[in-house]
């Protein structure tokens, strides 16, 4: 066992974190995509680093701490990956050098009104033609082409010549969602079969790079926390120097660490354990409730300065939201960690 | 990174596992209990550990010891904590005893002291805390006057877990300069406990009997040579010890053990599909793989040369809260019989539950309470003021 960071993962973190710090809220995609990160697991025979999760974790935490919206995620795990794991050779050369360019944007819509989360089985159906609404699809707005999931298997739509509405939801201030309405929209498979392990192993996926994100959230939402403990003077002295108040910073500490490690557990975990999918559900199960601690924490330590707009804190606690409301929700995860330990097992 | 033992250091835990399973015998449930069997019982288990390598396997070979990994260490303490720590008060012997004294013990020291601990032979216990000397240590009073080739111990040690044991030794902290500020002043001694002046009396607790005692000091004569470290000074090495007790121990085994017990009784009972229990239970142990992962963590520091201090209270503040939780919800999960103690005919699980959570309800106190910890994460790891 070794849980210290690799030199070369060292060096990307400090790199991502640097390029967080220059970029503020430009659009950084372009810089993204020119250091290489759309392609970090997208498999070097398609033009991709053929790196692992970890390593896409670690750019994701940075980003996180931004808080920098990108489609890294939805092209580089939620189509990339789709299409990786189940796409015809012929699809594969088609899609994943572009993707790993960032050229194209890419993304997977799962969710439909009416299915309780990510998990829940999906109701569209269709074979060369879809008709019907995904909701919530990340960056619907500016994908090139959607990976679609319906009863029937994966679906490949080309956004350019399909006959689509797209219409941007109001949500949280995370990534850009939208409901993506199909007309009679022409879609060809992506591979064969049902694309439902794809679909179980893509989401793992996205449940860890989307973890790193809010843990990086969370980071910055610690550090502006213990600097305002430090600043901000009542009583005639620093708040911080409170235990009440300093004991709520080091829970922050705390728990961005269980969370930090568990997630870095179930990147290494996807690539190299037996029963991946228990480590993803037990970080997940964590996160969830623990960055609702971190955040009730932050806001409470802000004052009713961290409620504004005008302080950046709300960003961050935003993008712990849209985390925890991903991918599954606590009660899933506890539901789905509770299997794998072993729960209603008939002896 | 890599969150996987090697194959070598898997192979051990079979082997190790194996010798347990054989060698812990059934009516086994820790040191704090009223059984007569009990501390024989882990002194022969010791002495069996040592014939084979394991009882100072992480410590260095000229100690005795293998030179075997910290993960082999820690291997070693999740299968006993699992099983309620078979070494019985030893286990504090090669934590942090042991490399207090080699790190900071003369050659004489360590030449005296050292085998007999590799040997498994040798029962230390602690005289840390105070009536008045609790989280504020430093503010201790028992006093030890120089006399030059010896000392002079008039004090009152509590919660001294294990001195009733009885304990040979005791690593105990003193006041040599009563004019210095308090974190400076301050001693170690290495005292034998069969000492003139020594009396020990046991303080009967929640979890039954043996878990603390008081210890009191009259005139006790310490000779110079069994001055731990510089005179004076020896705050330094308190807080060097605390660190090593804080990884020491793998509070989360044990944790982990229970939620197996409680997965077997609640699939048992019928109740394995209801979504409330399963809830509860996954919570349980996502808590108890963070309070593993942040041991991990500061285990993995340690292979790599570095001492974990700030990381070391993280895990301590997620080990500690850990078997609370799990012994509050094992309780509920067991409903109204959750009640009934170890003995009782209905206790399920044969109380054991129950026992956990009654011996856990001071563990947030043990070994620098809750409170200190989060202190020590605030101010040390944040760098947030003291409080004045």
């Amino acid at each position: 066992m070794n849980l210290e960071l690799s030199d070369e993962q060292r060096l990307l973190a400090e790199t991502a974190r640097a390029f967080v710090d220059r970029h503020g809220d430009d659009d950084a995609w372009p810089t993204m995509c020119d250091a290489g990160w759309p392609a970090l697991l997208i498999p070097e025979e398609h033009g991709g680093a053929g790196a692992g999760l970890l390593d896409l974790a670690l750019v994701c935490e940075a980003l996180g701490r931004g808080p920098i919206g990108s489609p890294l995620i939805a092209t580089g795990v939620l189509a990339a990956l789709s299409i990786a794991l189940a796409g015809t050779h012929e699809q594969q050369d088609r899609w994943l050098p572009a993707l790993a360019t960032g050229t194209t944007i890419g993304t997977l819509a799962v969710l439909e009104p009416g299915m309780r989360d990510e998990w829940d089985e999906p109701r569209m159906s269709g074979a060369d033609r879809l008709s019907g609404t995904k909701i919530l699809v990340p960056w619907a707005t500016r994908a090139d082409v959607i990976v679609v999931v319906t009863v029937d298997g994966l679906r490949l739509v080309e956004m350019a010549s399909a006959n689509v509405q797209i219409d941007e939801h109001a949500g949280l201030d995370g990534d850009p969602l939208a409901a993506v309405t199909f007309d009679s929209t022409v879609a060809e498979s992506l591979g064969t079969g049902d694309g439902a392990v794809t679909v179980a192993v893509v989401l793992d996926y996205a449940a860890v790079a989307s973890m790193a994100y809010a843990i990086g959230a969370a980071e910055r939402a610690l550090e502006l926390t213990v600097q305002h403990a430090k600043d901000r003077e009542q009583f005639g002295r620093a708040i911080g120097s409170f235990q009440a108040v300093a004991h709520r910073c080091a829970e922050m500490r705390a728990e961005i660490d269980a969370c930090r490690y568990l997630a870095y557990r179930a990147a290494w975990a996807l690539e190299h354990a037996t029963a991946p999918s228990e480590a993803v559900t037990t970080a997940k199960s964590y996160a969830n409730e623990a960055l609702r601690r971190v955040f009730l924490h932050a806001h409470q330590v802000h004052g009713a300065m961290g409620f504004t707009t005008e302080h950046p804190l709300h960003r961050f606690t935003q993008c712990a939201k849209a985390f925890e409301l991903s991918y599954g929700g606590t009660a899933r995860h506890r539901d789905r960690l509770a299997t794998a330990m072993g729960l209603g097992r008939r002896a | 990174m890599d969150f996987a033992f090697t194959d070598d250091e898997e192979t051990f835990r079979t082997e190790l596992r194996a010798f347990l399973d054989s060698e812990v015998p059934d009516w086994w449930r820790g040191m704090f209990v009223d059984d007569e069997r009990a501390m024989p019982f882990t002194r022969e288990l010791c002495s069996k550990l040592a014939g084979r390598g394991w009882l100072t396997m992480a410590w260095p070979p000229e100690h005795g010891g293998s030179g075997a990994s910290v993960w082999k260490q820690a291997i070693v303490r999740e299968e006993m904590w699992a099983r309620e720590e078979p070494r019985g008060p030893q286990y504090m012997n090669l934590n942090y005893i042991g490399p207090l004294i080699m790190r900071f013990g003369s050659p004489d020291q360590q030449a005296r002291f050292l085998p007999s601990m590799a040997r498994g032979e040798v029962i230390w216990c602690q005289g840390f805390s105070e009536p008045d000397a609790g989280s504020d240590l430093a503010s201790l009073i028992t006093r030890a006057e120089d006399r030059g080739d010896h000392f002079v111990v008039n004090g009152q040690k509590i919660w001294t877990s294990y001195a009733d044991a009885p304990a040979d030794w005791c690593l105990l902290l003193v006041r040599t300069d009563p004019a210095a500020p308090k974190h400076r002043g301050i001693s170690i001694l290495l005292v034998d406990m069969t000492t003139p002046g020594i009396t020990v009396r046991p303080i009967d607790t929640m979890a039954g009997p043996h878990e603390f005692n008081e210890v009191f000091l009259d005139d006790v004569i310490v000779p110079r040579d069994c001055l731990l470290g510089e005179q004076d000074h020896g705050w330094d090495l308190v807080v060097a010890g605390l660190t090593f007790e804080r990884v020491g121990i793998a509070r989360y085994a044990r944790a982990g053990r229970v939620i197996e017990l409680l997965v077997e009784y609640v699939n048992d009972a019928g109740l394995g599909d209801d979504p409330i229990v399963r809830d509860r239970l996954a919570d349980l142990y996502a808590r108890y793989e963070a309070a593993k992962v942040l041991n991990y963590r500061a285990i993995s520091m340690q292979a790599a040369g570095e001492v974990p201090t700030i990381e070391a209270s993280v895990a301590r503040i997620h080990n500690t809260q850990l078997e609370q939780a799990v012994g509050h919800v094992g309780l509920e999960l067991l409903g109204p019989a959750g009640q009934l103690r170890a003995g009782d005919r209905w206790a399920p699980l044969r109380g054991e539950i129950h026992r956990y959570w009654t011996r856990n309800i001071p563990s947030t106190l043990a070994g620098g309470s809750l409170e200190i910890q989060k202190n020590i994460v605030a101010q040390r790891g944040l760098g947030l003021p003291r409080e004045p």
